[in-house]
């Protein structure tokens, strides 16, 4: 008896130049589209028989419901006015966090004391759940833009701090060392040596914190804002308004994947640009 | 020869150098830094101008009360901790049962990977806030607006962690199964399964992490009852020592789940690795797609 | 004592950016109680061809046809890399492979482990032992099912040269005595010399350029005259390989 060792393809198509390799790969990319395609057009027609035919129009509102809901808050302009105070609320409190969070970072990278004497305490910050802060800061701020800064300033400053600790420890201890010994002071060995290896760390945080900055400043809006995505949340969801409900959750997500993938992208492809795995 | 020399700097030297030598030790900082807070806090409180910040011995006194179920809340700390954790139970247990066929699939199948990649993504990115308030319009008040808010803010983690664990299975390791003509069944269990599991315990970490974070959430608005609810009830009844108290048990819960549950659990399950690196078994997994990281809380679940 | 008839043998790798022949026109039959050593320079098609024969890959073009009496084939493959489970214990990695369960399974197994000299590694998992420890599992893994026809790609290679000395004999041993077929990849001219009944040659690109038998009794002297001529023989044709891949 014969083991069935036989090649599973008995004759092969002679090797494949690279034509049909370039043909190949246009093929993969023509069928990852049309899956895509598929993939957007089952989902919004799963949607739209779910409210046609399964549940009432308040539940789940049809998707060209929806988008009318979404072009009438953009033409109306009101988009501007909550985008603009959440906007304002993350830029404020996410710079003062960026500038905090980095001294005390360098501070914590730095001496092992300091990193002692701070870790337990961004540790706590970091595993609080965020409600704890927008409520806290809510009680004592009353209603307006201060609790929810407060409150991004708070969870943020954590994420930055980590991120740059961890990035100021990456940074190779013999290049610092090639500097002084080449008679470098301490400006030039920052600007030379340690920002071009915390580039990459910054960015991480900012993203990060950008991400929390977000969700903490929605969440906080939630509780007591009177302006902002997260205002305009809860008075959907006290009107039990489906409709306006997701209309603003959709539009903050476009708003976020557009700043986040966007504009802070580009920003770190250009600072990066000196890492191979990025030039390509 | 060194410990000579430390023993005799430590003799000789004035009682003022040992106060100072001991003082920069890290363990010192530690000390200093905690008794520093709690003590500034304490201090700092009476001269606010406000009456809404709690002095640390506040806090403490409301937290001794609550353990002793000595609460004016309608439930007591343990009726409402262990209510959430059933609805979260519940809802992990869902998001799994869901998460693991799709996961399943996408890791298999290229096209399920294009079908639905966008809509994992959006999933994992999206505020655990929105699925709470979508869920508490969707079912009211009730157990079912948590349990749903569990399960939609778990599931995306587990489908991309399987997906990507499935991906992940070791090839030559397959390779010599099938030379030695080992069967399907021990095959899955003995090569493909075990190599699942530090992508099943990533998924776990972060879709537990995510889940809780949206439970609290949906109990704030679409419940009566839970942990999360009772914090809402402090909020409303301006005690701010309840607030703080309540965030003091969260994270107590969070790392004796963290510590211990994990810790442990982990350290049995991957026993067979060089003991250094069997407490971390991180796959790294949801680092695939650029669009991921920005998702997954860094290093550290926990925070909304 | 299998026997193996190669045909024609092709097989390309076709990536994104270029296609590689790994093996070339191949054909070479082997029957019976042959020691078969197959050298080689490094990405010559070796551990290629042994992946093929063991059914991991399949071929591009070509046939192959591993045939035992009236059964199938039973194949031990000793992998360039150990290959263990790193999750089970060296003892459960050798039970993974077996066809069947029981006592006199595990007895056997636990035979093979002394063979290597590792039986008081059993219960140990294989991240507690060394790269030639694991090597060593490998080795007692594929002997341990009792293979009709066992496929070695370099076994020895990472280990000191008195365990493999010692591996060497236990395995030309086991070969004389159990007259199985051994198919063994090695770049150690005087390994094949001293072990094989016969030698393949293949270059660069995957090409068989000699087909060489080794007509010389064992127990084979290293030192003696016979053996030293057959090495500088090979060796002499080893090098001529790379001239001609230049
Ligand atoms: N999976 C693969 N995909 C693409 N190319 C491959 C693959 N496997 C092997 N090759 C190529 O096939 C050629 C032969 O590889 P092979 O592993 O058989 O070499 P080898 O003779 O075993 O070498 P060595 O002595 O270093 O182990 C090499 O050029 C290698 O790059
Ligand atoms: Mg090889």
């Amino acid at each position: 008896m014969q083991t069935n060792l036989r090649p599973r393809r008995p004759a092969a198509p002679p090797s494949p130049g690279g034509d049909e390799r370039a043909a190949r790969r246009r093929a993969e990319r023509r069928a990852r589209w049309l899956w895509r395609i598929a993939g957007y057009v089952f989902f919004v027609g799963l949607w739209q028989f779910t409210s046609s035919f399964l549940v009432a129009d308040f539940i789940v509102p049809p998707p060209a419901v929806i988008l009318t809901e979404m072009w009438d808050i953009i033409a109306s302009g009101q988009v501007w006015v909550h985008f603009g105070a959440t906007l304002r609320t993350i830029a404020i409190g996410f710079a003062i966090a960026f500038v905090l969070g980095s001294a005390t970072g360098l501070l914590m990278g730095r001496s092992r004391w300091w990193e002692a004497f701070l870790s337990d305490w961004v540790m706590a910050t970091l595993t609080t759940p965020g409600l704890i802060f927008a409520l806290v800061t809510a009680m004592i701020f009353g209603l307006g833009p201060t609790g929810p800064i407060v409150a991004v300033v708070v969870t943020s400053f954590s994420y930055v701090t980590v991120n740059v600790v961890e990035g100021v420890k990456a940074v190779p201890r013999d290049l610092t060392d090639m500097a002084r010994s080449f008679g470098r002071g301490p400006a030039q060995i920052l600007r030379h040596v340690y920002l071009p290896f915390l580039a990459p760390y910054f960015f991480t945080a900012t993203r990060y914190g950008f991400s929390i900055a977000w969700k903490i400043a929605t969440l906080a809006e939630v509780i007591v804002g009177t302006a902002g995505i997260g205002f305009m949340m809860r008075q959907q969801f006290q009107q039990f308004s489906m409709r306006g409900f997701l209309a603003w959750v959709l539009l903050f997500f476009a708003f976020a994947l557009f700043l986040e993938r966007v504009v802070l992208q580009r920003r770190m492809r250009h600072v990066l640009r000196w890492r191979p795995e990025v030039a390509r | 020869m060194t410990t000579v020399g430390t023993f005799r700097t430590l003799a000789l030297s004035p009682p003022g150098r040992r106060v100072g030598s001991l003082l920069r030790h890290p363990r010192a900082a530690r000390v200093l830094s905690w008794v520093g807070f709690v003590a500034a806090w304490q201090l700092v409180v009476p001269f606010l101008p406000t009456d809404l910040v709690p002095t640390p011995s506040e806090v403490a006194v409301f937290m001794w009360n609550e353990l002793r179920m000595e609460t004016v809340a309608p439930h007591t700390v343990y009726e409402s901790f262990s209510l959430s954790f059933q609805r979260l139970g519940v809802g992990l247990f869902l998001a799994f049962a869901i998460g693991v066929p799709l996961g399943l699939l996408m890791g298999l199948r290229r096209w399920a990977d294009w079908f639905l990649h966008d809509f994992v993504v959006v999933g994992l990115a999206m505020p655990s806030l929105v699925w709470a308030l979508v869920a508490g319009m969707w079912f009211g008040f009730g157990d079912l607006a948590p349990v749903v808010t569990v399960t939609l803010a778990a599931v995306t983690f587990v489908v991309i962690n399987v997906a990507e664990g499935v991906r992940n299975v070791p090839k030559e390791l397959l390779d010599m199964s099938g030379a030695y003509g080992v069967s399907r069944y021990a095959t899955i269990r003995h090569v493909i399964f075990p190599s699942l599991m530090p992508f099943f315990f990533a998924a776990l970490r972060y879709g537990l992490a995510n889940a809780w974070k949206g439970l609290v959430l949906a109990e704030v608005w679409a419940s009566t009852e839970g942990a999360g609810w009772v914090i809402k009830f402090w909020y409303d009844a301006h005690r701010s020592q309840g607030i703080v108290g309540y965030a003091l048990f969260f994270i107590i819960v969070a790392i004796f789940i963290e510590r211990i549950v994990f810790g442990r659990l982990s350290r049995w399950v991957f026993r067979w690795r060089p003991s250094d690196d069997r407490r971390t078994p991180e796959p790294e997994a949801t680092d695939r797609d650029e669009a991921v990281p920005a998702a997954v809380p860094a290093a550290t679940p926990g925070r909304q | 004592m299998a026997t193996i008839k190669v045909t024609d043998l092709r097989k390309e790798f076709v990536t994104d950016t270029s296609t590689v022949v790994a093996i070339e026109n191949v054909s070479f039959e082997v029957g019976g109680h042959e020691f078969v050593s197959v050298v080689g320079p490094s990405g010559c098609g070796k551990s290629t061809l042994l992946n093929i024969l063991s059914g991991i890959e399949s071929a591009t073009r070509g046939t192959v046809d591993i045939t035992e009496g009236d059964r199938q084939a039973k194949l031990g493959y000793v992998f360039q890399s150990a290959r263990l489970l790193p999750w089970r214990s060296v003892i459960d990695n050798l039970l993974f492979v077996q066809s069947t369960r029981g006592p006199q399974v595990r007895a056997r197994c636990e035979r093979y482990l002394d063979m290597v000299q590792l039986a008081h590694t059993a219960r140990q998992y294989p991240g507690q032992l060394s790269g030639g420890m694991q090597q060593r599992v490998g080795i007692a893994r594929a002997f341990s099912i009792e293979p009709d026809l066992l496929l070695m790609d370099e076994p020895f290679s990472h280990l000191d040269a008195i365990t493999a000395r010692s591996l060497r004999r236990e395995l030309h041993a086991m070969w004389q005595e159990t007259r199985k077929t051994v198919l063994f990849v090695t770049h150690d001219v005087s390994e094949a010399v001293e072990l094989s009944t016969r030698i393949i040659m293949l270059a660069r690109g995957g090409r068989l350029v000699a087909d060489l038998p080794v007509e010389l009794p064992f127990p084979r002297d290293p030192a003696s005259d016979a053996v030293a001529l057959a090495r500088a023989d090979l060796l002499r044709r080893f090098e001529s390989l790379d001239l001609l891949a230049t």
